[in-house]
């Protein structure tokens, strides 16, 4: 059973990490990064916007802070390798989840839309700041990161192997938080806050434990990105499109599961991609951002992966009813008469 | 004997209303107390108060021989004390199982490095579903329970934590007859099983039969204090 659920998630980083050898040209390579950074950081939005059901629009920032912070010390020091860029990582996530510290405890102590409004307030704080504090940003001009010496036919691998490494770190903590007393409490107080206080859970501890993980990998993909880019702007370092792109894909894929952000990425960022690729670097795919939105509120609203779950266990109950099994009817009559009394 | 709870001078003013003027009294251990009095006399004020959902704009709670004042409802409740609410509250998206897990009052490092719902605490959940025989529904939905199954789930939950004092808010009030006699008869197990009980309560007959010493409060005050038949 343990080794028979371990095969999916073997399986699908062996495939990710064996991509590359097929000899990829870069336009997918790097669509294929491009989608990879999303799936971490929709992933870790998931962990404050699906499991503590904080809907935070303010994660750009921290992918615009890890940006700078990454270009700020590499326009002071020198890259040789190559790979100094990418050891800075655990630093980078850590200084990010610090600043993520008050600002986490004073937001969340507002909820749901109040919350949503905080955190986008301080999203384009961030971005004032990357505009206006010139010694330090370079202003509108930007800041560049001197390209990596990594040869050009593999240029794109070294940044590809990080991100499925923060993919597998991102997937791992989700995965952690799930399994453990952490990930009740969370879902606890997602369900009914003043309640989950009431009954001892640490609502204020593990809510900020979600967000400064969450915003401290975020951080991780925004350094990586500036490397990749080579040069950073504010309105692209610091972008609400970024904080949309995150809250689609996880409402897509389903919040509050493991693979939910991760499927929605993979779906719309590689659409995305592969659109602006074939068709200009147009900004037609906002309009159908929007289209995606409104057609997955309609049709999903709780997203793919829960959608499908619950339309597999209720076509299992109605076999095991079928079959006349009396373990798993029980529970079905139980509920349905629970359901009658309340009506 | 030093009394478990202590209220001393609380306040509490919305605006204009003086909802709790002045409260003070004591709730002795093993006892069955009783908080009785009109609609809008104070008594979910002071029970918020008491538990750390509300802020007294004065007045002191001592519990255990500490002064608990201003502590949060989570902090007060892993010390032993712990509510219900007036309409039952429990988690609707997590099933009855996992609400009793939920409330299990854990340490950080429990939380950390415990399972979600692991095998010692599906024995001691176990334990309660038995007893207040919720086992057959266990995996269903909270939100899928009737209303008086969540009533029984909610005080279920909160023995999750081994509490020294258990303060319920209207226990039977929404609930079929048949449900009050389940819901005194969980009381008084529990009671014997060593629990003081503070109960907010308008069924006077429930009362009569299963509180000692009762408490009446009136426009935010006490007015009287003493055994059930005199009041």
């Amino acid at each position: 059973m343990n080794r028979l659920r371990a095969a999916g998630p073997v399986a699908f980083f062996a495939t990710l990490a064996s991509l590359p050898s097929f000899n990829l040209a870069h336009w997918s390579i790097n669509l294929l990064i491009f989608t990879l950074m999303f799936a971490v950081m929709s992933s870790s939005w998931n962990l404050v916007g699906g499991f503590a059901g904080y809907p935070s629009l303010g994660h750009a920032a921290f992918f615009g802070i890890g940006a700078y912070a990454e270009a700020i010390w590499f326009s002071h020091h020198s890259v040789s390798s190559g790979y100094e860029p990418f050891l800075m990582l655990p630093a980078i996530g850590l200084l990010a989840a610090l600043i993520g510290l008050p600002i986490g405890a004073v937001a969340m102590r507002t909820r749901a839309d109040v919350f949503a409004i905080v955190t986008i307030t301080l999203l384009f704080v961030v971005q004032m700041f990357a505009f206006n504090l010139h010694s330090i940003t370079g202003g509108a001009q930007g800041l560049s990161i001197a390209p990596a010496p990594f040869p050009a036919a593999t240029y794109e691998r070294p940044f590809y192997y990080v991100l499925v490494g923060l993919l597998a770190l991102a997937m791992a903590i989700t995965f952690a938080v799930m399994r453990s007393k952490v990930g009740l409490s969370l879902a606890a107080l997602r369900g009914d806050e003043d309640k989950a206080r009431g009954i001892g859970i640490r609502v204020t501890g593990v809510k900020l434990l979600a967000f400064t993980v969450s915003v401290g990998l975020t951080a991780m993909v925004g350094a990586v990105w500036a490397y990749y880019e080579g040069f950073i702007y504010p309105q692209f370092a610091v972008d609400p499109l970024i904080t949309i792109a995150m809250v689609l894909m996880t409402f897509l894929g389903g919040r509050a599961t493991l693979w939910g952000p991760v499927l929605g990425a993979f779906i719309l960022e590689s659409a995305q991609q592969y659109l602006a690729y074939r068709l200009g670097g147009s900004q037609v795919y906002l309009i159908a951002y929007a289209l995606v939105f409104l057609l997955i509120m309609l049709l999903l609203p709780r997203g793919i992966l829960p959608t499908v779950q619950d339309r597999i266990r209720r076509r299992r109950r109605r076999q095991a009813v079928d079959s006349g099994s009396p373990t798993r009817t029980q529970p079905a009559n139980a509920a349905a008469t629970a359901g009658g009394g309340q009506a | 004997m030093t009394a478990l709870l202590e209220v001393t001078g609380m306040t509490k003013v919305f605006g204009g209303v003086r909802a709790v003027d002045g409260c003070s009294f004591t709730v002795e251990p093993r006892t069955v107390t009783a908080l009785i009095g009109p609609n809008g006399s104070g008594k979910t004020t002071l029970f918020n108060m008491i538990t750390g959902y509300l802020r007294p704009d004065s007045g002191r709670v001592r519990f255990a021989g500490q002064d608990v004042t201003g502590l949060d409802a989570g902090t007060l409740y892993r010390r032993g004390l712990s509510r219900t609410f007036q309409q039952a509250r429990v988690i609707p998206q997590l099933s009855v199982l996992e609400n009793l897990v939920a409330a299990g009052g854990y340490s950080w490092r429990q939380l950390l490095t415990t399972r979600r719902v692991g095998r010692a605490d599906r024995d001691r959940a176990g334990e309660l579903l038995e007893e207040f025989r919720l086992s057959h529904v266990a995996d269903l939905l909270a939100s899928e329970l009737s209303y008086g199954q969540r009533k029984l789930l909610e005080f279920a939950a909160v023995l999750m934590s081994d509490p020294k004092l258990v303060l319920l808010d209207e226990p039977t009030a929404g609930v079929n007859p048949v449900m009050i006699d389940t819901m005194e008869r969980h009381i008084r197990q529990r009671h014997e099983a060593g629990i003081t009980f503070l109960i907010v309560e308008h069924d006077m007959s429930f009362v009569m039969r299963l509180c000692d010493p009762v408490i009446v409060l009136d426009q935010g005050k006490q007015i009287f204090s003493g055994v059930p038949a005199e009041v």
